[in-house]
């Protein structure tokens, strides 16, 4: 033991805490209590996938199946939530294996210039992306005749408690994880809504009715649903989150099966979204820009009723308050990883200023923005997908660089089938990505007719 | 960075029943989880002239995009 205290670096908060949570582990391990070890080992999977359920995520797929009905976007999101939960697994695996963060692993391995590049994307997609969450509380929030003011004060208020439970990982994870489940009230609504059932049948093994209508209008709502299920806020977290967690290379089959959770309960809720929107198809129009001064909780009230409306309403506020936490932690991750500071939740305060401070900051400036009197909410919510979907494909590129990195991973590489599919899905979203950006770039500029 | 496989992530020696001392909880921790150990930067890769220029060009691409993508949302706020 005397050997030991010699060879031992000086001991931290954040190595207590983390050895606390290991000693769990070990122990449930070691008494072969297996779903006790799962409990023990599950959150940040899910926590990344159903804090990317989030506002601007719903009011995307409501938005589809209010434009387009059921179809198309169905089965689509199941497949984008296939491609997450690819991608997530990478993070998983390369946070297990080096225990550290996707942000600190870029800045080191591949230079200064690349980790900037990284945390500056992230930083971003994120600020934009906090003021389309801030949105959807707010948005939720209305169908009560409770204002911007109690939306942004909601987020705030949520992100200081957890910050201030802080100096524990386990503790904030488990607050996140606790709010998540109310993600499955968009399930809820979809039942409420009465759909047919055959035709959400049809349309999952058809692909059919295809939409039409605007081919812009359809390449949005592509981009952002996918920016709605595979976006660069969600490598950061899910592979600093299990660095910080503690997770190691023993754990990695209940890292998968708690990405493979999150992914299957996302897509499922994520469904509800579309399906409860689709109530709206044909009604009113079904104008996006329509059903977002409307609000899409009060338009479902004369079709589905008070109970579903407010159950969607409810459902969008608590997507937009876990995404508020998790986006947040994101940034918080990036910022003290590439600072070279503290960055760690079971890290005090006191002692991580920098880290929890950027914690703030994003939902700090999100809250002020969504104060502002006639704001374009939708239209910010739609366009933060899609700005996630524009810029993945270089933090895909960088994880997909790691998880083959045999110096660092040794033998938990990639192996030839995941890089293929991997490769595939970051074509796949360049493609829709720049489809997009240009085909509307060309409108904007007068160079290709409206439509 | 990667552990040799069956590196240990269990403790050398199992604490003892009440309160472990911080030496024996940190033993449940691999070596290189420490927060001591993680502050230490993993070396520099070495990327190809072409893995270079690939990034490269994928980040010019994103950044053209992206002006789009943000000119595009502006114009259609006015």
């Amino acid at each position: 033991m005397a050997e030991l205290d010699l060879t031992l670096p000086p001991l931290t908060h954040e190595d207590l805490d983390r050895a606390a949570d290991r000693a769990r582990v070990y122990h449930a391990r070691e008494h072969g209590r297996r779903w006790y070890l799962l409990w023990l080992l599950l959150g940040p999977g899910i926590l990344a996938m159903l804090g990317e359920n989030d506002g601007p995520s719903m009011i995307s797929y409501a938005t589809s199946g209010g434009a387009y009905g059921l179809g198309f976007f169905l089965p689509f999101i199941l497949l984008t939530f296939a491609m997450a939960i690819v991608c997530q697994e990478m993070c998983m695996r390369v946070g297990a294996v080096t225990h550290r963060g996707y942000g600190q692993l870029v800045l080191e391995r591949f230079g200064p210039l690349w980790g900037w590049f990284s945390a500056g994307d992230l930083i971003v997609t994120n600020v934009v992306t906090l003021i389309a969450e801030f949105v959807a509380i707010r948005v939720g929030l209305a169908y009560f005749h409770l204002g911007a003011g109690v939306a942004a004060a909601l987020g705030l208020v949520l992100v200081a408690v957890t910050v201030l439970s802080g100096g524990r990982y386990w503790r904030w994870e488990r607050i996140v994880l606790g709010l998540a489940v109310f993600n499955g009230l968009f399930l809820v609504a979809a039942i409420m809504v009465k759909p047919h059932w055959g035709s959400v049948g049809h349309a999952l093994l058809t692909w059919s009715p295809f939409p039409g209508g605007s081919f812009n209008t359809l390449l949005l709502l592509i981009a952002s649903t996918i920016g709605a299920t595979v976006t660069p806020w969600m490598i950061f977290f899910q592979q600093s989150a299990s660095a910080d967690k503690g997770l190691t290379p023993s754990d990695l089959r209940q890292g998968r099966y708690d990405t493979i959770a999150g992914g299957v309960l996302a897509a499922v809720f994520g469904c509800g979204a579309l399906i409860a929107g689709a109530a709206l198809a044909g009604h009113y129009g079904a104008g996006i820009e329509g059903l977002a001064g409307a609000g899409f909780p009060a338009s479902l009230k004369p079709i589905a009723g008070n109970t579903a409306a407010t159950i969607f309403a409810l459902g969008l506020i608590e997507a937009g308050a876990v995404a508020v936490l998790t986006i947040s932690a994101s940034t918080a991750y990036a910022v003290g990883e590439c600072l070279g500071v503290a960055h760690s939740f079971n890290s005090q305060p006191r002692r991580a200023l920098r880290f929890y401070a950027s914690d703030v900051a994003g939902a700090l400036i999100a809250a002020g923005i969504i104060l502002i009197p006639g704001a374009p909410l939708l239209s910010i919510a739609l366009n933060a997908n899609v700005l996630a979907t524009v810029l993945l494909p270089m933090a895909l590129i960088f994880l997909i660089m790691l998880a083959n990195d045999k110096q660092l991973m040794g033998e938990w590489t990639n192996k030839p089938s995941t890089n293929r599919i991997a490769i595939a899905i970051v074509a796949f979203i360049s493609i829709c990505g720049a489809a997009y950006g240009i085909d509307s770039f060309l409108q904007a500029v007068h160079l290709i007719p409206a439509g | 960075m990667a552990n040799t496989p069956g590196s240990p992530a269990a403790p050398h020696n199992s604490p003892q029943k009440g309160e472990p001392s911080d030496q024996q909880l940190v033993m449940f921790l691999e070596h290189d989880q420490l927060a001591a150990d993680t502050s230490v930067p993993v070396p520099r890769a070495l990327l190809s002239r072409r893995a270079h220029t690939a990034l490269w060009a994928l980040r010019v691409f994103i950044i053209l995009v992206s002006i789009m993508v943000i000119y595009t949302f502006a114009a259609n706020l006015k």
